[in-house]
């Protein structure tokens, strides 16, 4: 009996330090992402993991954050929502239910942002969104103490601003290498939620600019042959064709574009000049690139290539938009600094130091929110001329939005 | 002039990959009454094959050769290893290719990553007539599909193997009992639908890039026009891979643009509701003696 006592001792104090994760996990503070790591916003998507990934990785390499005179390790726990907005609600439930993390980073969607919300904002969980569309719900109401939206904060640039940095840059580059000053501007933009919604800030931009926009030529998620679209672009007889707004379509595109000789020049919105050269794509024509926030393949930003070559050393493949990954890693590394500077993980207290904080970061040496928790910085644009030099500079954005 | 001839140009490239993929979903179809929604990745594995052996140094013409067959190999080993066991409950078939879907665009993610993929044109020439420009790759393309679908007539229409293949769409017991060896034509036919897939997907990438999800706006078409000539019926599904080609180029260059994808699919439901076996006519897959 005596020894059946003492097995059954030895067992339950054995299965009791087993099971005492807490001692394990105690000083683990999880941060989640959700992503698009399958489906058709995948490019982006996988930017979003490895750029929290290498900012968690640096951070705890560099003895992790000291939170309340306590040490604490980061956990990036990452969930892929394959592109369906289903799946980044169920993801972003069990980041926050299950997981109980303490900040969420995703996604690269508007829509998926704005489900997320529902859950991440009543769970006082901090929420970075890297969607340059958040303004209609970041608002001064939204976003004060007890507001609907307190712990949420949109990390890319508003997107008036985005798309007036991007649109002069464009245009600024493309002058002197056309010879002239373009004046006939058509957009070729994906029809879903998010093209149509950025296409009519950039059209605005660009009417800003002086540019005679004759018609947006809209086309379907997932085209692959864009020589209809393209053919009716050539008709109007454009200086250039702005392709607006996804990397891969446009990839895609411009060759097409190249064959039919549909402009006199092009814009490639995010396409890195990267891509650009390990494609090795040519063109008899200028053509301007834009990167979000800082290209990786060409930069004028002197800690772009620092940030990039360890991106791409821990195993991120070079994408079409791996640049995207920096509306995510400087915002661990900004949030890290909130909690060090509230002393606690208090999601109030996070948000007050996130407003209070000038970040240095890779894309900004000044990295602060508005009141109205967005960031603003400056947006990079390339342009390769028909020879193959590629010159880059950053674009800063108009103060206010343009009067449409 | 020269913009409404572009377009026709424009429609009848679409029309030729989208045709080769309608012509391996409609004789897969015809026969094993399976509706195989993983044709669409098929397709992206033929685009893959050919990737791997452009970038590995071999030539286009080599590339597409080890695509077909690698596609037809692998449709193969799915027919003998999945498919045959759904045969007689077509649902499952359906069911099984949508799983496949997935399988097959996680595995390709797995091992190349999920970035798009290209190949240098293999042909680069453009030819300028009256205004009208003409890549030589696209006259490729058509001139291999008019060929393979010439092919296929042929196969058909005029030889031993067409007539018991049509003879087993007919009425597979009774195939069966004239000495057609009709589990071994699933087979073959199941090869054949997957290997011109894998031509279209090297096709395609001649073309475009591609990712491992593309697959799935290329079957969702490539079922419509099936379905539009006829499920089941190879000439339908050409002469309905042209009208969509056309209708596509002439609505993305004249209409609302946006709506492309929609006016095809609309097409198809029209044709559905007036002619629920297609314009030219279909199967409503093999019929078995219950």
């Amino acid at each position: 009996m005596k020894t059946v006592l003492k097995m059954g001792a030895s067992a339950a104090l054995c299965l009791g330090v087993l099971a005492h994760p807490a001692f394990a996990e105690d000083n683990i503070v999880k941060i989640g992402v959700v992503a698009a790591e399958s489906g058709s916003f995948v490019s982006a998507g996988h930017t979003l993991p490895a750029g929290v990934g290498l900012a968690v990785k640096q951070i705890n390499d560099a003895g992790g954050i000291n939170v309340g005179g306590k040490n604490y390790k980061l956990e990036m726990v990452k969930r892929d929502d394959r592109t369906d907005i289903a799946t980044a609600i169920a993801a972003t439930q069990e980041l926050v239910r299950d997981v109980k993390v303490q900040a969420i980073f995703g996604s690269e969607t508007h829509d998926f942002t704005l489900a997320m919300a529902k859950i991440t904002q009543p769970a006082k969980i901090i929420h970075f969104a890297g969607n340059s569309t958040l303004a209609k719900i970041l608002t001064p109401d939204s976003v004060k103490p007890g507001g609907e939206d307190h712990y949420l904060f949109q990390s890319e640039p508003q997107e008036f601003q985005r798309s007036g940095s991007t649109a002069r840059g464009v245009l600024t580059l493309l002058e002197p290498l056309l010879g002239y000053k373009p004046k006939k501007s058509v957009m070729i933009v994906g029809n879903d939620a998010t093209g149509q919604f950025l296409s009519s800030y950039y059209f605005k931009a660009l009417k800003a600019e002086g540019q005679d926009v004759p018609d947006i030529i809209f086309y379907p998620p997932d085209t692959t042959d864009f020589s209809p679209f393209l053919t009716r672009a050539k008709s109007l007889n454009p200086d250039i064709i702005h392709f607006w707004y996804n990397g891969d379509s446009t990839l895609t595109a411009l060759p097409q574009a190249l064959e039919l000789g549909a402009a006199k020049s092009y814009f490639l919105f995010g396409v890195d000049p990267g891509i650009w050269k390990e494609k090795q794509l040519s063109a008899d024509v200028p053509v301007a690139m834009s990167c979000v926030p800082v290209c990786w393949g060409e930069s004028s930003n002197p800690k772009a290539k620092a940030y990039f070559d360890a991106y791409f050393a821990a195993g991120a493949p070079h994408g079409v938009t791996s640049s995207v990954s920096l509306l995510y890693h400087d915002y661990v590394h900004f949030l890290a600094e909130a909690w060090e500077k509230a002393g606690s993980f208090d999601p109030d207290k996070t948000v007050e130091a996130l407003l209070t904080l000038h970040h240095q970061g890779v894309v900004s040496d000044d990295l602060t929110f508005n009141p109205t928790h967005q960031v603003t910085h400056a947006t990079e644009v390339c342009a390769a001329a028909p020879g193959g030099a590629i010159s880059c500079s950053m674009q800063q954005p108009p103060a206010e939005a343009p009067k449409s | 002039m020269d913009i409404f001839i572009q377009q026709i140009l424009n429609g009848l490239s679409i029309a030729s990959v989208i045709t080769l993929i309608a012509i391996g979903v409609t004789l897969i179809f015809g026969l094993t009454g399976i509706i195989n929604f993983a044709h669409g990745e098929f397709l992206m594995i033929g685009g893959i094959v050919t990737w791997l052996a452009v970038s590995a140094g071999l030539g286009f013409p080599l590339a597409v050769v080890l695509a077909i067959l690698a596609v037809g190999l692998m449709g193969y080993i799915l027919e003998r290893g999945l498919f045959r066991f759904t045969l007689e409950r077509p649902t499952n078939g359906f069911i099984v290719s949508l799983g496949l879907i997935v399988v097959l665009q996680h595995v390709v993610v797995l091992f190349w990553n999920p970035n798009q993929k290209s190949i240098p044109r293999p042909l680069t020439t453009v030819w300028e007539v009256g205004g009208v420009r003409i890549a030589s790759v696209r006259v490729m393309v058509i001139a291999i599909t008019i060929a393979v679908v010439a092919l296929s007539f042929r196969m058909i229409t005029a030889s031993r193997y067409g007539r018991a293949l049509r003879a087993s769409v007919e009425d597979r017991d009774t195939a069966a009992l004239m000495g057609i060896p009709v589990r071994r034509y699933i087979t073959g036919v199941f090869v054949l639908g997957s290997a011109l897939a894998g031509l279209g997907g090297a096709l395609l990438i001649a073309l475009f890039p591609i990712t491992p999800f593309t697959g799935g706006t290329m079957v969702m078409k490539g079922f419509a026009v099936a379905l539009i000539g006829g499920l089941g019926n190879i000439y339908g599904a050409v002469a309905a891979g042209l009208i969509l080609g056309i209708v596509e180029g002439f609505s993305a260059g004249y209409g609302f643009s946006q709506w492309t994808d929609a006016y095809s699919f609309a097409l198809m439901i029209l044709v559905l509701i007036v002619r629920p076996h297609g314009l030219f006519g279909g199967t409503s897959g093999p019929r078995m003696a219950s």
